[in-house]
């Protein structure tokens, strides 16, 4: 199936652009419309938030309260941070408005005043362009007091991170956005959901760039145009970008409607360069990884996907071809979560130390075959234990290479190097040689 | 199992089978006490918001359908953060539950030093327990363990040995939520975070010793205790601090005859279970090693040890029948029965009235002070009912230092339902954080700023209009306006006796108390002693009544020669007396001087005879504090030497000088105190277990106004 097109179909960084290309019309019929209305539009689209958890995005602007008692506000989380992925950083750069007008509409149905972009301060361009968005829409009266004469007032600004993997979880970005350290909060059942009670404490909707983006398109052409896309799966709805990256002729943002085979993403990147194709990590580093087998059975789609033991995540679909080891990708992987964990509780904090350093041991030549198990044990102990969602995706690229390559692991152990023994192997692997410990 | 009938605000939970109701919103990790069960924690602190840090507390939940059938939730859950609802199933003893502790655990234990044997938590720490009960029995970790510093220090009391850590944030969030400074944080990420202080501050929290007790593992550790003993070699006895009024409960760990610590002990009227750094680092005193052991005589200019007999002979010698002649000053650590029997030696066989307890600048004589001018009580407000104030007006000295429990309690109205509280003082205080409204006045001008800021309270309101016209000549500025705000309706008053040691401490404590009476406050009304047992010297009458002299006069008679002989009973005058010179001159002065002690002081070079006396963790006896609660403190020790508990001191001196039936417990003391005093009643011994007995408060006698002040 080839590309299709909406949110990355054109390129419009300032509001000229993006009016001719028809620009802030879902905007205005938003605004005509009951606020229901709309949300009735996206619960007809059936998107789902497109961050990586795939939740309903209909019950979260629902979710709201309808009879306003304190300030309300919307949070873009553009604090894309998951290895692999690097879709909302185009949308933003490409398109700012588009995702400024999808958060308006959302504040216009969530009666919010004021909106917060929060931006990994990496993405100084994304923050600049959206920055100037913000600016030409105050100029033009689409933000700030008054709006259109409706008598609706609403604010955005944009917030940078500080360089924090854990500020993409929603509620340690609400604790970062309020000037506490970035670290998640509790969340229900143990206490009241973002939409009642959020950024301080006041109601607070909370969705990803594409998201956010999806929503002028569906006010635009309505929920149930938006709904025809996707029909083939069996609950995924319109489009969806992979960043897809790793070892294909042509790395980019490729927006495919559900239902694409993962096989045809692939082909649509160029195909697998340097070797024949060996695994893939379809959703973002922290979903479980896949072998050539399982890829060329994927279909792309939430619950489909899942089939083959994987998730659609935040679309960073990464491609690899025979030369890669597979233990150095997982010690590549640990490390990163282990420097990322925020340290607040014990699985996480200590569990992805650990597996760090018995990953290390290991392509240092000095792992033990009871390792394995170990790794196996390690991860159950922080899977559904840690405090937030960093521990499980720790945890699950582990298991799930432990499951589909167990083999790289047992002949690494066993040899005190790579069953991959060819000179691209080599690149991988951070110690020139593999040191007897 | 039949459902229980419901009772409203309760729910019906389920805890490993055992159908039970607990208030709606009741944390589970609570529930299960009610069981007799537990569920292991570290993070979890019941006076604290719960955070789910550790993960320690890990129970399966599920919830009851309709139709009797459990969903369980996918995931198990943290019960120091979940909430009790409706159906709500709990499982604290599966399979999985036990696995899930053990892997805690087992993460807790890969980076803990395990260095037990030398730690000053073996043997009471909550890692090593929770470890035998539900740990693992060995290690899978072969890795190197993480190395940090072993003695880091964060302030004078408080060093942090970052090896230990278990991260569990209880003493971040102390500083955070309890005592309010914020001085802990964590610093850095994952493996690698640590509490710290921030760079260049310090831990100089008024409140910093409670961190060491609260920290689950020896990471926190008292830089005086620091590797001193081992907790199973200390004998731990319950006690009363007496290093304010506040009166805190605390444990009193000794060995060998020597206080090691101090920690706090749970009273929820007093201190709930806190400590100030004052009370938990202050008691050094008792291990002076030249603590006075035997009565000592000036022969030639040099003290000599001497016998009580000796010593007594000549104290009768220069006090009996010595009328104006002779007086008593007392210090702040005197138990009710000391001081008792020390007035009633003074009144009975000296034939004295020159007796004070006060060392304050401004001494109020009987017909002046709050009582006298404003026939109000001092003390109107008991401490626990601090936290459930809705506005309050701070006046004086740093509250956190005179009464710190007040300060806590008052914090934590602020924090829970948005208290509002003024402060006006002269120099930055710990409640400013808090405070909706700060008014800094220049040194000195307290007065004016209480009666500026009171022009602009009645400005708001009807009535008062006499002392409205008085305030006349107070201008409010803006400032005051907007402090005023915050005291439109009712409002709590709360200031020192501290205050009496400023030059305007008289007309300050009578503006603040026409202030209370003008808007009907006068309920709320507080002025609350400094000293240990300043109140139970105020309620025995150990001042000079309507005919004595106070402690000024007697500094002064001292010096004139109208005093010849001089007590000192438990105090320093260099130490609590404004003017050295004074003192000075008066000790060099005076003809006999008796300097009755339990710790070595400046006075003592001056006397002609030393008593050595018990301290209070020698002898038993009461203390009331600034709620008017009985407190009684039970002998820990035994005495020092020859040193003796005061009142047997004094029974044993009036029995010279008239022999009749002789006193052997201090209860009968308090017998004596009661047919004297009946307020005094609550106070029977046998009342007197637990948390003590409260005297009655706000006993007052038409409230009134005195204007002369603002003239």
């Amino acid at each position: 199936m080839p590309e299709l097109k909406l949110l990355l179909k054109h390129k419009a960084r300032t509001l000229d652009e993006y009016r001719r290309i028809g620009g802030y019309a879902a905007f205005q019929k938003a605004l005509a419309m009951d606020r229901q209305a709309v949300i009735d539009e996206i619960k007809k689209s059936g998107l789902r938030g497109r961050g990586g958890a795939g939740f309903p995005t209909w019950i979260k602007w629902n979710g709201i309260p309808k009879q306003k008692t304190k300030r309300h506000y919307v949070l873009c989380n553009a604090d894309e941070g998951e290895p692999g992925t690097f879709k909302d950083k185009e949308l933003m750069e490409s398109t700012p408005h588009q995702v400024i007008e999808g958060m308006m509409i959302a504040g216009w149905a969530t009666q919010a005043d004021v909106g917060y972009i929060y931006i990994r301060a990496e993405f100084m361009d994304c923050a600049r362009a959206v920055k100037s968005a913000i600016d030409e829409a105050y100029a033009e009266g689409l933000l700030g007091k008054n709006i259109q004469g409706t008598g609706w007032d609403f604010d955005l600004h944009v917030h940078l991170g500080a360089g924090s993997y854990e500020c993409g979880e929603e509620s340690a970005m609400m604790s970062s956005l309020m000037g506490e350290r970035g670290m998640p909060r509790l969340k229900a059942p143990h206490a009241p959901l973002p939409t009642i009670a959020g950024l301080w404490d006041s109601p607070t909707l909370i969705n990803n760039v594409e998201t956010f983006a999806c929503a002028p398109h569906i006010i635009q052409n309505g929920g149930d145009w938006y709904a025809a896309m996707g029909a083939s799966t069996k609950n995924s709805r319109g489009t969806k970008i992979f960043s897809v990256s790793g070892h294909v002729n042509k790395p980019g943002n490729y927006e495919i409607e559900f239902g694409t085979k993962l096989s045809d993403l692939l082909e649509l990147a160029g195909g697998i360069k340097g070797g024949a194709l060996k695994a893939c990590i379809p959703g973002g580093s922290s979903v479980p990884i896949l072998n050539a087998e399982s890829v060329a059975k994927a279909v792309i789609g939430y619950e489909e996907i899942g089939e083959v033991g994987s998730m659609v995540g935040s679309g960073g679909c990464i491609f690899f071809n025979e030369h890669t080891c597979i233990v150095a990708l997982m010690w590549r992987t640990a490390k990163f979560y282990m420097r990322e964990s925020c340290g607040k509780c014990t699985p996480c904090r200590e569990g992805t130390d650990w597996l760090f350093q018995i990953h290390d041991r290991i392509i240092k030549g000095g792992g033990r075959p009871e390792d394995i198990n170990l790794l196996k044990q390690i991860c159950a102990q922080i899977d559904g234990r840690s405090f937030c969602g960093l521990g499980d995706a720790a945890a699950w690229p582990i298991v799930a290479a432990l499951k589909v390559f167990p083999h790289e692991y047992e002949y690494f152990i066993q040899h005190g190097k790579s069953i991959v023994d060819t000179p691209q192997s080599k690149l991988m692997f951070p110690y020139a040689e593999p040191v007897p410990v | 199992m039949a459902s229980l009938a419901q009772e409203p605000g309760l729910v019906t939970i389920t805890i490993d089978g055992t159908e039970l109701q607990v208030p709606k919103g009741e944390l589970v990790v609570e529930s299960v006490k009610r069981l007799g069960r537990e569920i292991p924690i570290f993070c979890y602190h019941p006076r604290m918001k719960p955070v789910g840090m550790c993960r320690m507390c890990l129970v399966e939940v599920g919830m009851k359908q309709p139709d009797g059938t459990v969903r369980m939730m996918p995931k198990p859950q943290a019960g120091c953060t979940l909430p009790a609802s409706d159906n709500l199933v709990v499982i604290t003893d599966s399979e999985s539950v036990i696995a899930d502790r053990r892997g805690v655990l087992e993460f807790l234990l890969i980076n803990h030093p395990l260095d037990c044997p030398i730690c000053d938590r073996g043997g009471e720490c909550p890692l090593q327990n929770n470890t035998l009960f539900y740990g693992p029995s060995t290690t899978r970790y072969v890795e190197v363990k993480r190395h940090l510093p072993k003695a880091f220090p964060l302030s004078r009391h408080v060093t942090l040995d970052l090896e230990r850590c278990i991260q569990c944030g209880r003493c971040v969030r102390f500083t955070e939520e309890i005592s309010g400074d914020a001085q802990l944080a964590f610093l850095f990420r994952g493996a690698a975070m640590t509490p710290r202080t921030f760079e260049l501050t310090d831990l100089d929290s008024k409140f910093s010793g409670n961190v060491i007790e609260i920290c689950p593992v020896g990471a926190l550790t008292s830089s005086d205790y620091r590797f001193r003993a081992r907790p199973w070699d200390l004998e731990t006895r319950p006690s009363t601090c007496l290093e304010c009024a506040n009166g805190c409960s605390v444990w009193f760990d000794h060995r060998g005859g020597k206080m090691v610590r101090i920690n706090g002990r749970v009273n929820d009227a007093v201190n709930e279970e806190w400590t100030c750094d004052k009370g938990k680092f202050g008691h050094g005193y008792l291990n002076a090693p030249d603590r006075p052991a035997k009565p000592l005589i000036r022969k030639e200019d040099v003290l000599a040890a001497a016998d009580w007999s000796t010593a007594y002979q000549q104290i009768v010698a220069h006090f009996e029948d010595g009328r104006t002649a002779v007086a008593g000053l007392v210090g702040a650590k005197v138990s009710n029965e000391d001081l008792f029997q020390f007035k009633r030696m003074f009144h009975r066989h000296f034939h004295s009235p020159n007796l004070d307890h006060r060392w304050t600048r401004i001494l109020p004589s009987q017909t002046e002070g709050v009582r006298g001018l404003h026939g109000i009580d001092e003390v109107h407000t008991r401490i626990a009912e601090w936290e459930s104030v809705n506005a309050a007006l701070v006046v004086g000295n740093d509250l956190a230092s005179d009464q710190p429990m007040v300060y806590l309690r008052l914090r934590k109205a602020w924090q829970r339902h948005g208290a509002k509280v003024v402060v006006i003082s002269e120099r930055p205080t710990y409640a400013d954080h808090f405070a909706s409204a700060v008014i800094r006045c220049e040194e000195g001008k307290l007065f004016e700023a209480v009666a500026r800021l009171s022009a602009a309270v009645l400005q708001n309101r009807e009535g008062a209009d006499a002392l409205r016209a008085a305030l006349k000549p107070f201008a409010p500025d803006a400032k005051d306006r907007a402090a005023a705000e915050a005291l439109k309706g009712e409002f709590f008053t709360v200031c020192s006796e501290s205050v009496y040691a400023k030059p305007d401490g008289g007309k300050t404590v009578s503006a603040l108390a026409n202030l209370a009476v003008g808007t009907d406050n006068a309920q709320r009304f507080n002025l609350y002693p400094v000293g240990a047992n300043d109140m139970g010297a105020a309620l025995l009458g150990v001042h000079p009544g309507g005919q004595g002299m106070n402690t000024r006069e007697i500094l002064e008679g001292c010096i004139q020669g109208r005093i010849k002989s001089l007590w000192l009973l438990e105090c320093d005058p260099f130490a609590l007396w404004h003017d050295h010179q004074q003192v000075q001159d008066a000790l060099e002065n005076v003809e006999f001087l008796v300097v009755q002690t339990s710790a070595p002081n400046q006075a003592m070079q001056y006397a002609s005879v030393v008593l050595p006396c018990c301290a209070h963790v020698e002898a038993d006896g009461t203390y009331t504090n600034i709620e008017r609660r009985v407190q009684k403190i039970e002998a820990i020790w035994r005495p020092k030497g020859d040193a003796k508990p005061s009142w047997k001191l004094f029974t044993e001196l009036m029995l010279r000088m008239n022999p009749s039936r002789p006193i052997f417990e201090p209860s009968e003391l308090m017998e004596m105190i009661i047919a004297e005093d009946e307020s005094f009643a609550p106070a029977a011994y046998h009342n007197l277990e637990g948390n003590g007995a409260c005297l009655p408060l706000g006993v007052d006698a038409g409230a009134q106004l005195f204007m002369e002040i603002y003239q």
